[in-house]
């Protein structure tokens, strides 16, 4: 390659977040609404959620897989068949494409501990997006129905429960409330179950009696 | 043992050149990006997919030993690598090979790749048969293209899914050590109403 790997990785780690982030927004949005949990949907329709999700997805493909014919990079036409260390910088043709993204980590590409740092970072980025998303459609499109006040009232499920629901910041104060009087039980039935030659069990068993 | 190995890789990847877009879709399912992107999507997927609360509680308790295999997975063989130094077919086999992908520098055996994937594909198996066999058929297509492509053997393939496939076995033995972590854990998360 005839420049830095360091400059070829920020390049990778930018487009491969923006890959992570609108799969993860679809895979998320294919998932919910499989799920019925309406808190995040980011359509008031369960098939047009779907729908949404799988068009995300196909367009992440597209576009990561795509970016090199428009973008600047280690993949310029002619020298994507080299090995990645003598390639040199531009767009790619269409007749290199398939093989454009294919550098390897050393030269800049994304090793499997940096791709999950960063996927970690997308699919949280996508549930935000999701639950912002989703609080304004119940809101804006009057997607909960009055019933749903009265409900969230009486209900005290929490978590994704309560996302089927309720918007994701009305159902937040009730999931912490659950979890702050649970965790105390929780913690204690688990060591129970643990098994018996588990190390937090014997460190922690005489606490929790 | 290994001139069959070496024999079928060679073989295999002799069909390279005769169908480009062929040749093209195997370059893009060998990438570095797109299947372990697909196996990570289908943890998250299965996270959020659960329709109750005890089917939810059991798909997030099997995310995260996917998860934790996959990790292990890699450790795993990182072990295998630093045994046992086996090069690579496009190395020994140069001159009969067309190599479609850029040439690796880490030992040929196990296929890491193929041991994430099939991790995390018998952790959707577990709860989800029909989910779990896509799974396995997506990380069984990302060992073929590698081997088509001429960076792996096809006992380094097969090493790699006995890997993936252990290693889950092994994760799921030690939850019961890890108790009331994941528990815990994922109380945490639902805390938060994401589980």
């Amino acid at each position: 390659m005839n420049t830095d790997p360091g400059v070829v990785r920020a390049l990778f780690a930018s487009h491969y977040f923006l890959f992570a982030f609108l799969t993860s927004l679809g895979t998320l949005q294919i998932a919910v609404s499989n799920a019925g949990t309406r808190g995040l949907w980011m359509t008031p329709n369960a098939g047009m959620t779907r729908l949404l999700g799988i068009a995300l997805i196909l367009t992440a493909i597209a576009v990561f897989f795509l970016q090199p014919l428009w973008v600047d990079g280690p993949w310029a036409a002619g020298s994507v068949e080299a090995d990645s260390l003598t390639r040199d910088w531009g767009t790619a043709s269409w007749d290199e494409i398939a093989g454009a993204r294919n550098v390897n980590d050393i030269h800049g590409g994304l090793d499997g501990v940096k791709q999950a740092a960063w996927f970690s970072l997308a699919a949280i980025s996508a549930f935000l997006v999701s639950a912002i998303a989703g609080t304004v459609t119940m809101k804006v499109l009057a997607f909960a129905d009055q019933q749903t006040g009265e409900t969230a009232s009486r209900d005290d499920s929490d978590g994704l429960e309560g996302l089927i629901r309720r918007s994701y910041f009305s159902n937040l104060p009730d999931s912490f409330r659950n979890f702050k009087s649970e965790i105390g039980d929780v913690w204690r039935s688990g060591i129970r179950n643990s098994d018996r030659w588990s190390l937090i069990k014997t460190v922690f068993s005489r606490s929790s009696k | 043992m290994n001139s069959i190995d070496a024999n079928i890789v060679i073989w295999l990847n002799g069909f390279v050149g005769n169908v480009k877009a062929f040749d093209d879709l195997m370059r893009i399912i060998a990438s570095d990006y797109l299947l372990p992107l697909v196996f990570s999507l289908g943890m998250l997927g299965l996270w959020f997919s659960g329709t109750t609360p005890a089917q939810r509680l059991r798909y997030q308790h099997t995310m995260l030993m996917g998860i934790s295999a996959l990790a292990i997975s890699n450790v795993v063989v990182w072990i295998f690598n630093i045994s046992w130094d086996r090069p690579r077919p496009f190395i020994e086999y140069g001159d009969q090979l067309n190599l479609l992908f850029y040439p690796p520098t880490d030992p040929s055996f196990p296929a890491n790749p193929v041991a994430v994937g099939f991790a995390v594909a018998t952790a959707a198996w577990t709860v989800n048969r029909k989910f779990g066999w896509w799974m396995y058929g997506a990380a069984a297509l990302f060992g073929f293209s590698r081997l088509y492509a001429g960076v792996f053997y096809p006992t380094d393939i097969i090493g790699g899914a006995i890997v993936g496939i252990a290693i889950y076995g092994f994760t799921t033995y030690l939850r019961r050590f890890l108790e009331p972590i994941t528990t815990g854990f994922v109380r945490l998360i639902r805390g938060i109403s994401a589980a």
